[in-house]
C-alpha cells in the first residue's frame, strides 16, 4: 500500500475515533453510557473478527476469552483488593492463557470440528462458572461498585462511578484496539492470515508455518475478547456467568456479520446497530432473541458481506 | 444405600440416558453424514417434540392416549417444520457449511422465542402415560424409564432397517460416501436431503415426546440434548451410526454415573472434556471416516 | 558432482494402490530435468513428496546431502524447494499483486519488527520484478480470479519466482498456455536455470526436448528409464509407456 493511501486509511480510522470522542459532550445520559458498553463490546467483536474475517475460523466460545478476562480482572478486585490497572493486566493475561492452551488443543482440528470444540469447552468454562458457585456466585455475579479504588490523575481522583471514565476508559480501549487490529491487518503477519483464509495449503507451501499463525491469531483474538471483558468487568462494576453463555458466543459472529466480516469497522457498526436493536426489541417482547434469530437469517440469505463489506466491494475497495 | 446399589441406580439411569441420546445423536449424525451440515437447531426439534406432547396431553383425556397420539403427530409435525426449513433456508445457501451454521443458529432462536411467546415460559410437567414401578430389593425404579429405553431400542432398529434395508437407506448412504457418483446413478440428491433433514428432526422430536413425562416441557430443554448429541457424534464419529451408539452409551453411562455420585454439573463437564481428548487424539472421532 | 536432491527408495501408498514405487532419483545442480510418463505414472505424487505436500509411506529424501524426508513444506521452502500446482492453486480473492507479495515478503520477515511493519518498497520491487518476468506486470491490480486461465498459470510461475527458487518444480506448466506464451515460457526456464535447479512435469514433448538436459520417464510408480531427450525420444520402452497398455 503506498504511503498515500496508509495514509487514508489511518486518517479514516483516527476520524472516527475522534468524532467518537466529540460525541460525548453531546449525547444525553441514556446514550452516553449506552455507547460505552457498545465501545467495550466492539472490541470483542473486533477480537472476533480477527479469527474469523482475516484468518477463516468460526468460532462459537468466544465467551469463554471474554469471561476469562471478565474473572480474570473481577475475582482480583472483589477478593484481593486489585487497582483497576492490575486487574486488567490479569485479565488480559488470563484470556491469553485460555487462548493459547485452548489453541494448542483445538487447532487440531478445523473446519465444524473446531467450531464445535471451541462450543464445547466454552460450555464447560461455562458450567465450571456456575459449579464453582460460592466463589463466582454465578448467575447472581458479584457487584464490583465500592470495591475498585479511585484512578489518580495528577491530583485529581476520579472513580470508577464517573460517567466520564465509563466513556473515556471504553474509548481508549476501543482506540487501543482499533489501530492495533488495523497495524496487524497492514502488517505482513496480516497478509499471511488472510492467505490462510483464502489457502491454507498453498500459504504452507510458499514458507508458512500456518499452525502457528493460527496460534497467534487466536491469541490476538483472545486477548482482545478478554480485554473487552476485564474492562467490562471494571467499567461497568459486574462480574456474572451469563458473560460466559453461548449466547454471548453468538453475539460477536452476529456483530461482525452485520457491519462486514473482514473489515476492521465493521464489528462496530454492527456491535452498535444490534445493541440498540435489541433495546428495542426488549422493550416489546420479551421474546426479543427473536430479532437475533431473524437477523443472523436475513443476513446469511441475503447480506452475507455486511454493510463494510458491501460498501467496500462496491465503492472503497482501498477499505481494510 | 451403600455403593453397589448407588451404582446400580446409575447405571440404569445412565441406560436409560443412553438410549434416548442415541435416537437423538442418530438424527443429528445422519444430517451431517448424508449432508455434511450441521444442524444447531437440533436440540430445538428436540424441545418442539416436548412441547407438542405436552400440548397433545392437554387434548386428549387420557395420558396414555397422548402419549400415543403425540408419539405420531408430534415427529410428523416436526418433520414437516424441518422441511420447509429446508426448502426456505437451506436449500437457497447450497447447504454450505458455514453458512448453514449461521442459519441454523438463527433457526433456534426463532423456533426458541416463538415457543416462549406461545407456549410460555413456565416448565410444564406431563403425567406418565404408563405408571408402574419396578421394586428392586433396594430401590424402586420408574417403569416407563424402562418403557421409554424399550421404545428408544425400537426407533433405533427402525432407522437400521430404514439405512440398510430400504432404497431410501441406500440412496442415503450412498450419498455419504460420494454425492457425485450417487447423482451420476441418478440418485435424486435435493429430496434425498430434505428427507434426510426432515428425519433427523423427526428422531429429535419422537426423543422429545418420550423424554417430557421425565423432565418437564420447557422452551430452553433444547441445549442439553444438542450439546449432548455433539458430544455423542463427535466421540463416535460423524457419520458413523455404529459409533453414534457406542458413543451414546458411554456417554450416557458416565452421565450417570457422575450425576448420582457427585454432580449433573459435574458430568457435563467430565463429558466435555472427554471430547477434547477424542478430538485432540483423534480429529475425525473414535469411528468417524477420514476425511479426504 | 554430488546429487542437488536425491531420492532413495522413495515410495507411497493410498490403500491398496502403490502410487509411487521405490524410487531412486538423482537431481544434479544446475540441470534441467524433465519427469514425464503417462497419466498416473506417479510423477505429481512423487514431487509431492518432494516439496512436502504429502507424507512418503516409506524411503527417504535428501536434499544438498541433508535429509529432508520429515521436514515440513515451509521449511522447504526456505532452503529453496519451490512448486508449482498442477491444478492453479493461487489466491483467487486475492490481487495478482497480494498473491506475488505473500511469498515475495517471506525472506525480509526476519525479527519481531519486520514482522509488524514491513516498509512496502522492498516487497513491492520484488513483486514488480516477478510480475515483469512473466509479463504480467500490467495486470498487479486485478483480482486473480479474473485472469484468464493461461494468466492465472502465469501468475503461478510468478508466485514461485518471488520465492527464490534454488530448485523450482514446475507441474505441467505449459498446460492451458498458448504457442507464444509456451516459447515465452521456455525462454524464462532457460533464465532461471542459469541460477537454479529446474524439474519439469511435462507433457509437451517439443518443450521437452527443447528444454531439457536430462528426461526420466515413469510408468506405473516406478521409474523406467531415464537419458538424454534424444535417447528418451527413440526408447522403445517409453514408446510402450506412452503407447502400448
Amino acid at each position: 500500500m503506498s504511503d498515500r493511501a496508509l495514509g487514508r486509511v489511518f486518517g479514516l480510522h483516527v476520524a472516527v475515533i475522534a468524532v467518537l470522542f466529540a460525541a460525548q459532550f453531546v449525547l444525553p445520559p441514556y446514550d452516553h453510557t449506552n455507547v460505552a458498553r457498545i465501545l467495550v463490546l466492539s472490541v470483542y467483536a473486533l477480537g472476533y473478527n480477527v479469527l474469523l474475517g482475516y484468518t477463516g475460523l468460526m468460532s462459537l466460545g468466544h465467551a469463554m476469552f471474554f469471561a476469562a478476562g471478565m474473572y480474570g480482572a473481577g475475582l482480583p478486585v472483589y477478593y484481593l483488593g486489585f487497582g483497576a490497572p492490575g486487574a486488567l493486566a490479569m485479565g488480559i493475561l488470563c484470556g491469553i492463557v485460555v487462548a493459547g492452551l485452548f489453541g494448542l488443543m483445538a487447532l487440531r482440528t478445523s473446519g465444524v470440528a473446531f467450531l464445535i470444540v471451541s462450543l464445547m469447552f466454552a460450555q464447560a468454562f461455562y458450567l465450571a462458572s456456575l459449579y464453582f458457585n460460592e466463589i463466582t456466585l454465578g448467575d447472581q455475579g458479584l457487584i464490583l461498585s465500592g470495591k475498585l479504588a479511585a484512578l489518580e490523575f495528577g491530583g485529581t481522583q476520579v472513580g470508577f462511578h464517573e460517567p466520564a471514565l465509563k466513556y473515556n476508559g471504553a474509548l481508549l480501549l476501543f482506540a487501543v484496539c482499533l489501530l492495533g487490529t488495523l497495524v496487524l491487518r497492514l502488517s505482513p503477519v496480516g497478509r499471511v492470515l488472510i492467505a490462510i483464509r483464502e489457502n491454507e495449503e498453498r500459504t504452507r507451501l510458499l514458507g508458512y508455518d500456518s499452525f502457528r499463525y493460527k496460534l497467534l491469531s487466536l491469541v490476538v483474538s483472545g486477548a482482545l475478547a478478554a480485554a473487552a471483558g476485564a474492562t467490562y468487568a471494571l467499567l461497568f462494576s459486574y462480574v456474572g456467568s451469563t458473560f460466559a453463555s453461548i449466547l454471548f458466543s453468538i453475539y460477536p459472529l452476529l456483530w461482525s456479520l452485520l457491519g462486514g466480516i473482514g473489515t476492521i469497522l465493521g464489528p462496530l457498526l454492527g456491535t452498535a446497530f444490534m445493541f440498540y436493536l435489541v433495546d428495542l426489541a426488549s422493550g416489546w417482547t420479551s421474546a426479543y432473541l427473536f430479532v437475533v434469530g431473524v437477523a443472523l437469517l436475513v443476513l446469511v440469505l441475503w447480506f452475507p458481506r455486511g454493510i463494510l463489506g458491501t460498501v467496500r466491494a462496491r465503492w472503497l475497495p482501498w477499505l481494510p | 444405600m451403600s455403593f453397589g446399589p448407588h451404582l446400580f441406580l446409575a447405571l440404569l439411569e445412565g441406560t436409560v440416558t443412553a438410549f434416548v441420546l442415541a435416537v437423538t445423536a442418530l438424527g443429528l449424525s445422519l444430517v451431517f453424514g448424508v449432508m455434511r451440515i450441521v444442524n444447531v437447531a437440533h436440540g430445538e426439534f428436540f424441545m418442539l417434540g416436548a412441547v407438542l406432547a405436552s400440548l397433545c396431553a392437554g387434548l386428549v383425556g387420557s395420558p396414555l392416549g397422548g402419549f400415543l397420539f403425540a408419539l405420531v403427530a408430534a415427529p410428523l409435525a416436526v418433520g414437516a417444520i424441518a422441511l420447509a426449513a429446508d426448502w426456505l433456508v437451506l436449500r437457497r445457501l447450497d447447504y454450505h457449511p458455514e453458512g448453514t451454521i449461521v442459519a441454523t443458529i438463527g433457526l433456534l432462536y426463532i423456533l426458541q422465542q416463538a415457543v416462549l411467546t406461545f407456549y410460555g415460559p413456565d416448565a410444564r410437567p406431563v403425567t406418565a402415560p404408563v405408571y408402574f414401578r419396578i421394586e428392586f430389593p433396594w430401590f424402586g425404579y420408574s417403569g416407563y424409564k424402562i418403557v421409554v429405553a424399550a421404545i428408544s431400542a425400537l426407533l433405533l432398529a427402525a432407522t437400521w432397517w430404514l439405512l440398510t434395508r430400504t432404497r431410501l437407506g441406500l440412496y442415503m448412504r450412498a450419498a455419504q460416501q460420494d454425492l457425485e457418483m450417487a447423482q451420476a446413478f441418478g440418485v435424486p440428491a435435493r429430496r434425498v436431503y430434505a428427507i434426510v433433514f426432515a428425519l433427523g428432526a423427526m428422531l429429535a422430536a419422537a426423543a422429545g415426546v418420550l423424554v417430557v413425562p421425565i423432565q418437564q416441557a420447557h422452551y430452553l430443554m433444547g441445549l442439553d440434548p444438542l450439546l449432548l448429541s455433539f458430544i455423542v457424534v463427535i466421540i463416535g464419529g460423524l457419520g458413523s451410526v455404529k459409533g453414534t451408539l457406542v458413543a451414546a452409551f458411554v456417554v450416557g453411562w458416565s452421565d450417570g454415573i457422575v450425576s448420582v455420585f457427585f454432580s449433573p454439573t459435574l458430568a457435563k463437564i467430565v463429558a466435555t472434556l472427554l471430547v477434547a481428548a477424542v478430538l485432540v487424539v483423534r480429529p475425525s472421532g473414535l469411528f468417524g471416516e477420514e476425511r479426504a | 558432482m554430488s546429487a542437488l536432491l536425491e531420492t532413495r527408495a522413495l515410495s507411497k501408498r493410498f490403500g491398496g494402490l502403490n502410487a509411487v514405487h521405490e524410487v531412486d532419483l538423482q537431481v544434479a545442480p544446475g540441470e534441467i530435468r524433465a519427469l514425464i510418463g503417462p497419466n498416473g505414472a506417479g510423477k505429481t505424487t512423487l514431487v509431492g513428496m518432494i516439496c512436502g505436500r504429502l507424507a512418503p509411506t516409506s524411503g527417504r529424501i535428501f536434499h544438498r546431502g541433508e535429509e529432508i524426508t520429515s521436514m515440513p513444506p515451509w521449511e522447504r521452502l526456505k532452503r529453496g524447494i519451490v512448486y508449482t500446482f498442477q491444478v492453479t492453486s493461487i489466491f483467487k480473492g486475492l490481487s495478482c499483486y497480494e498473491n506475488v507479495a505473500l511469498p515475495a515478503q517471506r525472506k525480509l520477515m526476519t525479527g519481531i519488527a519486520a514482522r509488524v511493519a514491513l516498509a512496502e518498497s522492498a516487497v513491492a520491487t520484488r513483486v514488480q520484478a516477478a510480475l515483469d518476468s512473466v509479463g504480467l506486470a500490467a495486470e498487479a491490480g486485478k483480482q486473480a480470479d479474473q485472469l484468464a486461465y493461461g494468466h492465472q498459470r502465469l501468475l503461478e510461475l510468478a508466485m514461485a519466482l518471488a520465492a527464490d527458487p534454488q530448485l523450482l518444480i514446475l507441474d505441467e506448466p505449459t498446460q492451458g498456455l498458448a504457442e507464444a506464451e509456451i516459447a515465452q515460457l521456455c525462454d524464462l526456464v532457460r533464465t532461471i536455470a542459469r541460477k537454479a535447479t529446474v524439474l519439469l512435469i511435462e507433457h509437451n514433448m517439443d518443450v521437452v526436448l527443447s528444454l531439457a538436459s536430462r528426461v526420466t520417464v515413469m510408468d506405473a510408480g516406478s521409474i523406467v528409464a531415464e537419458g538424454t531427450p534424444a535417447e528418451i525420444a527413440g526408447n522403445p520402452v517409453v514408446q510402450k509407456a506412452y503407447l502400448g497398455r
